[in-house]
């Protein structure tokens, strides 16, 4: 290829105050027809990057370097100039569709406002026609009474689809996509990502996609750039960057990805567990039959966010719950552990039933169970220090010898002891984690309920937390609902998985059955959804679930 | 994983520790506005109280032959009233009444509404809609409506004042601690914490009461701001304290009628006076609601 | 949306209720009781014993409840012993002077405020932001009563172009026949909600700014204009609206304020007068009123916030 290039970042450098550089001598090339992904974890400069290509950087950020759109400098532009080629020459689509729409337009109006603000004699009429056109060729299905819909009435992937219109509605030379698809479920990621490479092979634009997701990378870019704290890493094709990384970041972080194989599991040391079913045999650590939970929705009926779930968990057992957002498996888990009352059916804790305790026997059920949520952020008091946090559930079952366990568990996380005197805010998200686990663990309980603890990590920090908490698991041997959206997460910490879907119980079995051979459809397309990190496997997956 | 905002994530390690209240305390001596606000108000609290030490007035008997002096004369800086009283004694014997019935008021009706809104907001369901129904009424029913009808039933004093005042305006305040609360209930830590067996006692004191503190103390400055107007208010209308204590409003009240005369010192001291107090209390509001929100960001 | 209509109905309903039982609580707590209170200070002991058993008042309290507000429910609140007119006729005279005066001062107030709150929101640090903050920060802090008592200065009597009197009239229509008078009390009820407007309207702005929906309407080419007088301005709206609803009872006290500032003819005036006569019935009728017309106020921008805002219209369908 010696076209020349539709988008090229040369030596871009971007501060903030006097002190923080957070891009630092970035230099990316996209060609007109290809798709160069740029990835990395949070602090990489990947997205400021991606802003700064549109001057969309708050006026603290100091840019130097050149961004060439079509052969124009952007940054020597003002603000007309600015204008004039965002939208028309670049365009972006942004992570939440949700927030990216304005709430009081209709979609329609904000279709047609992207092509009026460039084609100042376009009519209103037209313009409303062409967005209609717009949005079929995204496809939105029905189109003409979508225009008038507000974005709150529409799904996350509709929305995701109608800001994909309104970018590409100019038929701009660079699309740049900013972790479009990371607030979507796997099933919607797919179809988008689908959807921007029919529309790269339709109009020939460059298209730049910024994400954190190496499934994501493999499945749909030609070139990756990989950044590590402000810095351009590595450069390669897909292929080659996959098959030989060759920086030593590269493939410190291609390790870290779970993968969805078959025998990618962890070896249980201890517990040699009993074969599948025969865990019933000895008192489960959770056995919820018919489980109901209704809530009140917006017009006073009552919507059923779990239906009639029944699920056992033997003692010692890691049982994952997939599914996808809406899918009712937190609720499942909140349920499970007396947050939430049920409509009906019963919640059996470590053989006793805790729909009916009540005072002290709900107490001292509960002090045999945990929980550990997926925000650390918001999971511990701001408040409080680290060792108060790690302290309450002794203080709450008056256990004496507190500074001495605090200190213990803080060792069991990998945590120095000196961080009991800090604060929530002053540490790291994998940090916090860690001590949402050692609460968790301290009255070494039996059942573990783990509330896509891993989610809002990043990847390097995601392994080791995962490679704690298992091992905490397999010394302490307590039995774990280990909830998540991430297939090849749960396929690497579950003897068995459930899968929900809208909630109803799905799926039950043994991982390998559940994961690489399932009974359901719904189950089929969801494993089918997940990317891989491998592009090759990718491709070939891919035509699967295309042929499903 | 947000890539959302470019922000400028530095792993700062601060050597030392700095707690949340700390840390509040630092940024709030940060804030120039905030800085301001105290230092004006510990000016007007020495003028108030230790003023008449320094200029001893005499306000309890009239000086006929004395009235209306203008400013500066016969030793008079701020001339003298209709009955031949000192005004810059007046103001600071006036300060006082102003400056005690309106701090006190607004702590007590911040008290009234952080206990009513938390016990509301943490409670939920049917004992809530009842006592958020109870403060709509309240709030339906203009304050100073109110504070008029009570002046009629109930002889002014400052104790009466204060006590009327502060059952008048904890309305406000129970509206928000009520939010709050309903919101802090469902946050992650107190789900936590309730997971491990804690007895709704601990839920409200130690999680729900220290987090939801930031919006109590901010709204405690400005519920003092306009306690302190209110009894001006009252007292301009003519039903404040009984004479001879006054305050900066019947101080105004009672300068209106030489508006035409160009009296300007019976008129301007005391309504100054009530501008500076107020504003320093919503500077020192301000100042303590960026300090609170620059914790929520640093998360 | 009937649905909603008639749950927010129903708790004005019940909102109001409550607003009767307080008035009523308090017609007991005046000094002598509700006989004094009616009958006046020169009552004899015989008359209001007399007066307690016509009425009913040596009746339980929850007897006596019920008949004050089937009272109500027939338009009664009594009869002024100093004005020799029932209650209603009285407030019915004032209250329509009353709207209009708080009516357009609020008009005046958000023509201006909503616009300099914007300005706030997307200020850039200079001498006239300073400035423009300062003054409203004063604002905020300045008694309405000092305030119209500067304006009287200034304008009636440094520059005497205005009167310092508001018009007399006893109708509407004549009100603003010798509208030169409306000037001053309007003005002054509006700079004083200006302070109050502009402040909300500054945090709503700036509430908006950081919403991700702005960074779109960048992204695709739309002026710092546009974004701000189109796309934020319409997202700010609501809370505005809802802080109307929530100021009714403020801007309520202000009138009763300026009213008897510059002698205006309306409920407040009728109010402060009353209470310089301990005029129990008009005192507590007004107080029902006024309160009512909060509740019915409120009602209203909560309505009217349905339709401003989709995302509230879709909750409620």
């Amino acid at each position: 290829m010696t076209e020349s290039p539709a988008l090229a970042i040369k030596d871009l450098r971007v501060t903030f105050g006097d002190t923080v550089r957070a891009v630092d001598g970035v230099s990316v090339e996209v060609r007109p027809g290809e798709i160069v992904a740029v990835v990395g974890e949070s602090g990489s400069g990947k997205s400021v990057t991606s802003m700064s290509t549109l001057g969309l950087l708050p006026p603290t950020a100091e840019v130097s370097g050149v961004i060439q759109v079509g052969g124009v400098d952007v940054t020597a532009l003002d603000g007309a100039g600015l204008r004039a080629i965002r939208g028309a020459e670049v365009a972006m689509v942004f992570q939440e569709p949700m927030t990216a729409l304005n709430p009081a337009f209709t979609v329609g109006w904000q279709v047609a406002e992207a092509l009026r603000l460039h084609f100042a004699d376009m009519s209103k009429k037209r313009a409303y026609e062409r967005a209609a056109e717009l949005l079929e060729m995204v496809g939105i299905q029905d189109a003409k009474r979508r225009l008038g819909q507000f974005p709150h009435e529409l799904s996350g992937g509709l929305r995701q689809r109608v800001m994909i219109a309104m970018a590409i509605a100019c038929e701009p030379k660079v699309l740049i996509a900013d972790e479009a698809t990371t607030a979507l479920d796997v099933t919607v990621q797919a179809e988008i990502l689908d959807l921007l490479r029919d529309l790269r092979a339709e109009l020939g634009m460059a298209i730049l996609v910024i994400t954190h997701n190496m499934g994501v990378v493999a499945d749909i870019a030609d070139r990756v750039v990989v950044m590590y704290q402000g810095k351009v890493v590595e450069q390669a094709t897909v292929e080659d960057l996959f098959a030989r990384p060759q920086a030593e970041y590269t493939r410190r972080l291609l390790t870290s990805v779970p993968r969805l194989e078959r025998g990618a599991h962890r070896a249980r040391a201890r517990t040699a567990l009993r074969e599948p079913g025969q865990a019933a045999a000895g008192t489960p650590a959770l056995a919820l039959s018919d489980l109901v939970v209704e809530f009140r929705g917006e017009r006073g009926s009552k919507v059923r966010a779990v239906d009639e779930v029944s699920l056992t968990i033997g003692a010692g057992e890691v049982v994952g719950l997939v599914g996808e957002s809406g899918s009712g498996k937190s609720t499942v888990g909140r349920t499970a552990i007396g947050l939430i009352k049920p409509a009906s059916g019963s919640v059996r804790l470590l053989g006793e039933s805790l729909t009916g305790a009540k005072g002290r026997d709900l107490r001292r059920l509960r002090r045999r169970c945990s929980i550990v949520f997926q925000d650390p952020a918001s999971s511990l008091d701001p408040r409080m220090t680290v060792g108060d946090c790690i302290a309450e559930p002794l203080i709450i079952n008056k256990i004496g010898d507190r500074d001495d366990r605090v200190a213990a568990l803080l060792k069991s996380v990998r945590l120095d002891p000196s961080v009991r005197a800090r604060y929530p805010h002053e540490l790291s998200g994998g940090q916090r984690q860690r001590i949402g686990i050692a609460r968790a663990i301290a009255l070494d309980p039996e059942l573990v309920i783990a509330d896509e603890p891993t989610s809002a990590l990043d990847v390097s920090v995601q392994a080791t937390v995962l490679d704690l908490f298992l091992e905490l698991q397999d010394r302490l041997g307590f039995a774990c609902l280990f909830i998540t959206h991430d297939l090849a997460v749960v396929g690497l910490v579950a003897d068995r998985v459930a899968v929900m879907n809208s909630g109803r119980l799905v799926e039950e079995g043994p991982r390998e059955e559940v994961l690489f051979d399932p009974r359901e459809d719904y189950t089929r397309r969801l494993v089918a959804s997940a990317p891989v990190p491998d592009p090759a496997a990718q491709r070939e997956r891919r035509a699967q679930r295309l042929s499903l | 994983m947000t890539a959302s905002v470019p922000s400028p994530v530095v792993a700062a390690q601060p050597a030392p520790v700095v707690g949340p209240y700390r840390r509040m305390v630092r940024l709030f001596f940060a804030n120039r506005l905030a800085v301001t606000g105290l230092v004006l108000l510990a000016l007007l609290l020495l003028f108030c109280f230790v003023g008449p030490l320094v200029h001893p007035t005499d306000q309890i008997h009239t000086q006929l032959a004395d009235a209306n002096l203008a400013p500066g004369v016969k030793g008079h800086p701020l001339g003298t009233d209709d009955v031949g009283r000192d005004v810059l004694g007046r103001l600071m014997v006036g300060g006082q009444t102003s400056l005690e019935i309106g701090i006190a008021a607004g702590l007590l009706a911040t008290l009234i509404g952080t206990v009513w809104g938390a016990v509301a907001g943490y409670t939920g369901g049917w004992l809530d809609a009842i006592m958020m129904r109870v403060v709509d009424a309240g709030i339906a029913i203009p304050a100073l409506f109110l504070l008029l009808v009570s002046a009629t039933i109930f002889r002014p004093t400052v104790t009466t004042q204060i006590l009327i005042i502060g059952c008048v305006s904890w309305l406000v305040p129970a509206r928000l601690v009520r939010a709050e609360a309903l919101s802090l209930r469902s946050r992650d830590f107190v789900q936590a914490m309730m997971a491990m067996g804690g007895s709704h006692r601990r839920a409200v004191f130690r999680h729900i009461i220290p987090n939801a503190i930031g919006t109590v103390v901010v709204n405690a400055t400005f519920q003092v701001a306009d306690a302190i107007l209110l009894v001006a208010y009252v007292s301009f209308l003519g039903l404040g304290v009984a004479p001879p204590a006054t305050d900066w409003g019947a101080m105004l009240s009672n300068g209106i009628s030489y508006t035409y005369d160009g009296y300007w010192w019976l008129i301007f001291p005391a309504g100054i006076a009530i501008i500076l107090v107020v504003s320093a209390f919503n500077c020192i509001g301000d100042g303590l609601r960026d300090s609170f929100e620059v914790r929520l960001q640093g998360r | 949306m009937t649905r909603f209509l008639a749950k927010r109905i129903g708790q004005a309903l019940v909102v109001v209720a409550l607003v009767t039982v307080i008035v009523f609580l308090l017609l007991h707590t005046v000094p002598g009781g509700p006989a004094r209170g009616i009958l006046g200070p020169q009552a004899t002991a015989a008359a209001i014993a007399a007066f307690n058993h016509e009425h009913g008042f040596d009746r339980s309290l929850p007897e006596q409840y019920w008949m004050y507000v089937s009272g109500l429910l027939h338009g009664d609140l009594g009869a002024s012993y100093t004005l020799n007119q029932s209650v209603s006729s009285l407030i019915e005279q004032r209250i329509p002077k009353t709207l209009v005066l708080t009516g357009l001062s609020t008009l005046v107030a958000l023509l201006v405020a909503i616009p300099l709150g914007v300005w706030q929101g997307r200020r850039r640090k200079g001498l006239t932001d300073y400035f423009i903050t300062t003054l409203v920060f004063i604002g905020y802090a300045t008694p309405v009563f000092f305030l119209a008592l500067i304006l009287v200065i200034v304008f009636a009597e440094k520059i005497p172009i205005l009167p310092v009197q508001a018009p007399q009239a006893e109708t509407l229509a004549g009100l603003f026949a010798d509208s030169r008078g409306l000037v001053l009390p309007i003005l002054a009820g509006a700079i004083a909600s200006v302070a109050v407007f502009s402040r909300y309207m500054r945090s709503a702005v700036l509430d908006n700014l950081a919403e991700d929906y702005v960074r779109t309407a960048r992204a695709k080419g739309a002026s710092e204009r546009r974004v701000v007088w189109l796309h934020i301005m319409r997202n700010s709206l609501t809370p505005i609206v809802a802080m109307l609803g929530y100021q009714l009872p403020v801007l309520f006290s202000g009138a009763l304020v300026i009213e008897s500032v510059f002698n205006y003819p309306g409920m407040g005036l009728l109010f402060w007068n009353a209470a310089q006569t301990s005029d129990y019935p008009i005192l507590l009728g007004a107080v029902l009123v006024i309160a009512v017309a909060t509740v019915i106020g409120s009602l209203i921008a909560d309505i009217l916030q349905a339709f401003i805002d989709p995302r509230v219209r879709g909750a409620i369908k």
